[in-house]
């Protein structure tokens, strides 16, 4: 058996590592790190080693699929697009445009999601067109974009080695961009300063020279008393502040208020800790700011977002290497599938789907009218299925009934929609509940780029085939296309062609080409002839919007707070050895065995105070659903604190979680909500909540 | 040796002798300027030799496969599946991981399905010219010249006067394959003169390397059980379970196992019902908190930090040189590259250097 | 050649036996063992599809080559066991590692420690002793969590007149049996006729280190007393390398270690000297 080698990029987080795929028979068995990859250098985490697994044939879908009877048979491509086509099109003829529409995939290629808003906007005439950004980072895009102008990582990841101070907010890059994590881990080793700010003990936490370990949804008190502490030593940059920001008598009028003692009241974080984090931070030649979920999963995300541009703002730690304001992204094509307009209101390189200029040179470009009325979120669209106005929806690579916030409801929505099209590489929980399901195409099984969380694009390329009749998600909306009677708008004949097209309709990726990427191991946008070689350093003199805006916000508790009847704070989190709904990651014996199906972090204290053995079960339960799992005793949590990943789907920590909303970008509240907990007898296993193999609707029913 | 010894002008003629009886693999380079070693290279593609080409991932998959199905059950016997195997030769491997290839054929010697997988290879080894970027091979006695008895044929260039214009290869057979293998080539012998030269480089190399005393003196530290409890654990913090330095150290050989049932879910009408099973196995790491975690959720080596010191006690502990003749590690420096975490072996024998030292 | 590709055994007979505990019979399909099965050696079982690990005999093959084991429910391999038939059929590597020195036992007073399911190991040695005419010269201090959590029911009724049999349980014994074995240990060892020249113990780790270190405190000899480790195992045969004691193998050099010899082994490293793990019974 001959061994080929393939370069691709790992399909996990967002930090865009390379990976080499080494295919024998047409099958990956395994990933050999690069050592020139400009990202990687050489390392993977524990998911990128595994990644074999999680896309091997075994266990893969391989034929259409679709429900009759309530039992999946396959059908052929012909039978399930046909159907597909006929209903999508009685929908929109009967209940207008607005009742169908597309969640494409943040693990999918660029040219995958570019078909995928095209398919929408083009061909459905629907502006539904969204991703699961809106669960990770739209307060990041939201937030950014109010007061820089775009919602991107700043800098680049090696800038990490590059900063004096490194300052972690709300991030456990570790577990989550492990790579990030090492490279943070080995600027502390070569002297920078690291201060993590978490409400758990993060692998970080414990080797930062200094942990702030802040009562869970504190963040803008936080923020707020370190500006406020700033200010009141005079450590801001005066010049910077002067000459590329607004707003700034405002802001330190409004944060006057957020006294050592009120700050250290409310978030329960020594003030000489807090007086020490701000000098750390205002005075270093160069700090580098980065944070994640524990920002943006809040109904104040898109307010923490701003807090934290406040601070690096007044302090001037942007547009210079080594510092910026850099949100962590998830999925490794999260970027790219903002970028490429899979979000209701905006087109590829975020052109307004509002202003009539951009929906003009569409219709054009595209040669079709295009939608010309407000999109749904993803949550509106399952909210209009309840209310029976949405009634087809087409899902790529996603598992909303895992990884969305109040399983129960996700699920009776995609229960009531009249057709729901799952498009996945395996049988997920979500998938269960389709009435039809495509067989797709990994990401070893095609050519395409992914865009990483410091704006790299990078080319992936096809080590393998598809398994059995699987297809690249563009080719299937090319096809569905031709079914749906317009072949013409879709009819591309490789990838390269759908990343041309996308090109030539954007600022930002102007200057980008197949063989440029495959000449530089990838490039940064924005690249065009402003920037032939892509940017490293976003706003070295200027923000997209003139000035950086100083925007006063306000410390507002979290939706739920405990109380008597449920007493414990309760958080998500994730593990170093999963990735999302764990389909892919799961499918590793390793990974599988470094974990249990399902855990709760408790702290000891509590644990004794419960007489909760380690790994006894618990039924843990919040205003909206119930799950048992077990207990894993850890000083990680502080006392009063559960913990939860949200990997496991016979724990799913979605039964538990809120999904009350940041009014802005509908991001649920996902970090933060009250629980309470019943120990179950000491060697009854816990029950599983993993679905049936028909999905929740007929275990409802 | 003297015997057995040959002179060769150009490595060419010796590669195309062997591509008529082997398939070749040799270390390659690819667009992104990654270098590794590649399966039924082409023979007429010049292969990249020597110290300044040590590929990131070690030819240890080509003898102990990363993935590899054991046996399967068609529901009521058990049938072994032995590894389809055509003859290669491995073209140029370094002294380091040839020292590892021989010390995996000591630890597999009764494993059926690495030794079927070991008979049909033929190990052309080359002689290091410069230290490389990690190694400190000639610390722990793996190289830089191509120690007796791990290659089948050693190629060494005989540089004179400091010019590689007028380069000579020296060729051994060290072992009858390797004899047999040359069997045909009109090839001049070499003299003693050529051995004396090829030492002399040897010297002059092995004055090349840096400082890497800190490495000796750790590993007498770690023999004395000198290190500290606390600098294991501050250590461990770093280990993320990744499982790099396993997967790329040549001689790590721990595996798992597991299952594949040929089954359709039960939610999908099909034709295809049949249940078979493959046990297959696949490279394990040591340093993952599930490696020798027992059903009972109990755990010999529950703490990072038993992990990670038994990782090194693995690599470098006197208790193994009556089996093993030699250390587990052969000096290639890969894990100092892949580990996320600083702690590859550079890092963590310059802290227990200087650890015990203060 | 090491053979790695099981053999196939049949299920001829399975009963419950104790809480989460069901005794098997297995009897070989198509082979018979070509050498004599020591005591104390264990075997790999393969359940096709779900995985493979490593079991002991709690009797050696009788004419027929059927041989039994006592198996808990404690993982998703064992839930998988549990759910066949009789009939069915697994697959079997065996025996395998060193047992117990029996060889070693002419003539000495022999005291046997087992905890939960530690009593599976040490079945084929009390019978082994019994049918050799030594019983009288056997002493079992068994230790269970409760009376639900005793295995190997039939045997321990067997044995009673046989040996001195001493059993204490966590939960729900009167004052004399109540608590762990270990609080027990060295009354038993004044009860029954002083200090043993032999100790064989089998149970957790922590359990059987503290046995250990009771009679070495004694006056025995650390060279006295043997035990039998368990490990996590993928091979049985020394390659997996899962189960590590320090450099040894327990499937190899193990799985029955003389202390003295666990105890240099894991001397050499300071973390695992360092952490001890929780008692709890198997």
């Amino acid at each position: 058996m001959v061994q080929n080698l393939v370069n691709s990029i790992c399909p996990f987080c967002g930090v865009g590592c390379g990976i080499g795929l080494v295919a024998t028979d047409n099958n990956i068995i395994s990933v050999h790190p690069l050592n020139k990859h400009p990202i990687s250098q050489g390392k993977l985490c524990a998911k990128g080693w595994n990644t074999a697994f999680g896309i091997s044939r075994h266990g893969r879908l391989t034929h259409p699929l679709m429900k009759i009877d309530g039992k999946f048979r396959e059908v052929s491509w012909q039978q399930a697009l046909s159907h597909i086509a006929k209903s999508l099109k009685k929908f929109i003829s009967e209940s207008g445009p607005q009742s169908v529409g597309v969640i494409s995939s943040a693990r999918a290629t660029n040219e995958d999601n570019y078909a995928a808003q095209k398919f929408a906007r083009a061909v459905l005439k629907t502006n539904n067109i969204d991703h699961c950004a809106r669960i990770c980072h739209s307060p990041s895009v939201a937030g950014l974009k109010k007061t820089l102008g775009s919602g991107a990582m700043t800098n680049s990841i090696d800038d990490v080695g590059k900063a004096d101070v490194i300052f972690v907010i709300g991030a456990d890059p570790t577990e989550n961009h492990a790579i990030i994590g090492g490279q943070i881990m080995q600027a502390k080793l070569s002297g920078a300063t690291l201060i993590v700010v978490d409400p758990r003990q993060t692998r970080l936490a414990k080797v930062a020279d200094l942990h702030l370990q802040l009562n869970i949804g504190t963040n803008i008190a936080l923020l707020n008393g370190l500006l406020n502490i700033i200010f009141n030593h005079n450590w801001q940059n005066e010049d910077f502040i002067n000459q590329r920001c607004e707003g700034f008598s405002e802001l330190k009028a409004h944060v006057a208020e957020y006294t050592l003692d009120k700050v250290a009241k409310i978030t329960g974080v020594k003030g000489e800790d807090l007086v020490k984090a701000a000098k750390l931070y205002s005075q270093a030649n160069a700090s580098f700011l980065a944070y994640g979920m524990g920002i943006t999963q809040f109904v104040s995300g898109t307010n923490n977002v701003i807090a934290v541009s406040n601070l690096a703002l007044i302090c001037g730690q942007i547009g210079r290497e080594g510092t910026g304001i850099n949100p962590l992204r998830g999925q490794n094509n999260v970027q790219g599938a903002c970028d490429m307009g899979c979000l209701p209101n905006v087109y590829p390189d975020y052109q307004s789907a509002m202003d009539q200029k951009v929906r003009e040179k569409f219709t054009q470009a595209w040669g079709t009218e295009v939608a010309n009325f407000p999109g749904l979120t993803s949550l509106g669209m399952s909210h209009q299925a309840k209310d029976g106005h949405f009634k087809g929806l087409l899902i790529f690579g996603e598992d909303p009934v895992v990884t969305d916030p109040d399983r129960n409801k996700v699920a009776e929505s995609f229960k009531v929609m009249d057709l729901l099209v799952v498009i996945e590489l395996s049988m997920t929980e979500t998938a269960k509940m389709a009435d039809i399901v495509l067989p797709a195409a990994s990401f070893a099984e095609k050519q395409g780029t992914f865009t990483n969380c410091e704006r790299r694009v990078q080319l992936i390329n096809k080590a393998v085939n598809p398994p059995g009749e699987a297809k690249i998600d563009w080719q299937i909306l090319k096809e569905l296309a031709k079914e749906m009677g317009v072949p013409e708008l879709m009819d591309w004949k490789d990838s390269e062609e759908v990343f041309h097209e996308m090109t030539q309709l954007t600022h930002s990726f102007s200057g980008i080409s197949y063989a440029g990427l495959q000449q530089n191991n990838g490039l940064q946008w924005p690249c065009n002839e402003e920037h032939p070689n892509g940017s490293r350093c976003l706003h070295a003199k200027t923000f997209p919007i003139g000035k950086g805006k100083l925007i006063p916000v306000d410390h507002a508790p979290t939706d739920e707070v405990p109380d008597s009847e449920y007493p414990f704070w309760f958080t998500t989190q994730r593990l170093h050895f999963h990735y999302g709904c764990g389909s892919m990651t799961r499918k590793s014996p390793l990974l599988e065995r470094e974990t249990p199906d399902g855990l709760l972090f408790m702290h000891p204290q509590d644990a004794l105070d419960l007489g909760l053995k380690n790994h006894q079960g618990v039924a843990v339960s919040s205003r909206r659903g119930c799950v048992e799992t077990r207990v894993e005793i850890s000083d990680q949590v502080s006392p009063g604190l559960l913990s939860m990943p949200y990997h496991f789907k016979e724990a799913p920590s979605n039964l538990l979680t809120n999904n009350a909303m940041d009014p802005g970008t509908e991001m649920p509240e996902l970090k933060v909500c009250a629980v309470k907990l019943v120990p179950l007898p000491e060697n009854q296993p816990p029950r599983s909540s993993e679905l049936s193999d028909v999905g929740i609707g007929e275990q409802y029913a | 040796m003297l015997n057995h010894s040959y002179l060769l002008k150009d490595l060419d003629i010796l590669k195309q002798h062997l591509a008529k009886f082997y398939s070749m693999v040799q270390i390659e380079k690819d667009a992104n300027g990654e270098e590794r070693w590649t399966d039924q290279s082409d023979p007429d593609t010049v292969g990249l030799f020597g110290h300044k080409h040590l590929p990131s991932t070690s030819p240890k998959g080509f003898l102990f496969a990363e993935k590899e199905a054991l046996y399967k059950f068609d529901g009521e016997t058990f049938e072994s599946i032995t590894p389809q195997v055509v003859p290669k030769v491995l073209f140029g491997v370094q002294a380091c991981d040839l020292t590892a290839i021989a010390y995996q054929d000591k630890f597999f010697k009764q494993d059926p399905y690495y030794q079927k997988r070991r008979e049909n290879i033929l190990l052309v080894g080359i002689d290091c010219e410069s230290p490389c970027t990690n190694g400190f091979c000639a610390e722990v006695k793996a190289g830089p010249h191509v120690n007796d008895n791990t290659a089948d044929l050693v190629v060494s260039r005989l540089t004179v006067n400091g010019s590689n214009q007028l380069a000579e290869w020296l060729v051994i057979a060290e072992t009858e394959k390797g004899q047999n293998s040359i069997k045909g080539l009109p090839l001049d012998k070499a003299h003693k003169a050529h051995f004396i030269l090829r030492n002399r480089l040897l010297d002059k190399m092995r004055s090349e390397f840096a400082d890497y005393s800190y490495i000796n003196n750790a590993i007498e530290y770690l023999n004395d059980n000198a290190v500290p409890q606390h600098l294991w654990e501050e250590m461990s913090v770093r280990c993320l379970s990744c499982s790099g330095c396993t997967n790329l150290c040549p001689t790590c050989s721990c595996y798992s196992t597991y299952e594949i049932a040929e089954k359709q879910p039960d939610n999908v009408i099909s034709e295809t019902k049949a249940v078979k099973t493959e046990t297959l196995r696949v490279w394990d790491s040591c340093l993952f908190e599930g490696f020798q975690r027992e059903a009972s959720g109990h755990n010999p080596a529950q703490q990072a930090a038993q992990r990670v010191e038994r990782f090194w006690f693995h690599k470098f502990s006197d208790e193994y040189l009556t089996e093993f003749q030699r250390y587990g590690c052969v000096g290639c420096g890969r894990c100092e590259q892949t580990c996320p975490g600083t702690i590859g072996v550079h890092s963590v024998m310059k802290r227990i250097n200087q650890e015990c030292c203060s | 050649m090491l053979q790695l590709t099981p053999q196939t055994i049949r299920i001829v007979n399975i009963y419950d036996d104790g809480t989460n505990a069901k005794h098997f019979t297995f009897e070989p399909k198509g082979f018979v063992h070509d050498k004599p099965i020591g005591i104390g050696q264990f075997f790999m079982l393969t359940l096709p599809g779900a995985g493979l690990a490593p079991f002991t005999y709690t009797s050696l093959p009788d004419e027929n080559g059927r041989f039994n084991a006592l198996i808990r429910k404690v993982g998703r391999l064992t839930e998988n066991l549990f759910s066949l038939k009789e009939g069915d059929v697994l697959g079997y590597n065996g025996p395998l590692g060193n047992g117990w020195p029996v060889e070693q036992f002419e003539d000495k007073k022999v005291l046997i420690v087992a905890g939960g399911c530690g009593l599976a190991p040490v079945a084929t040695t009390i019978d082994y002793l019994i049918n050799n005419n030594r019983g009288e010269s056997v002493t079992l201090l068994y230790g269970a969590r409760d009376l639900g959590s005793q295995v190997l029911t039939k045997e321990r009724a067997r044995w009673q007149t046989k040996i001195t049999l001493c059993e204490t349980l966590e939960e729900g014994a009167d004052n004399a049996h109540s608590g762990l074995p270990t609080q027990h240990l060295l009354q038993t060892i004044k009860e029954y006729g002083g200090l043993p020249s032999i100790v064989l113990t089998c149970g957790p780790e922590v359990m059987m280190k503290a046995v250990a270190k009771t009679c070495i405190d004694s006056g025995l000899q650390s060279s006295d007393v043997w035990m039998s480790v368990e490990r996590r195992m993928r091979c049985g045969v020394g390659l997996c390398g899962h189960c590590y004691v320090a450099n040894s193998y327990a499937c190899k050099q193990g799985p029955a270690y003389r202390y003295d010899d666990y105890l240099s082994l894991n001397n050499k490293m300071v973390s695992t000297q360092q952490h001890q793990g929780a008692f709890q019974y198997c």
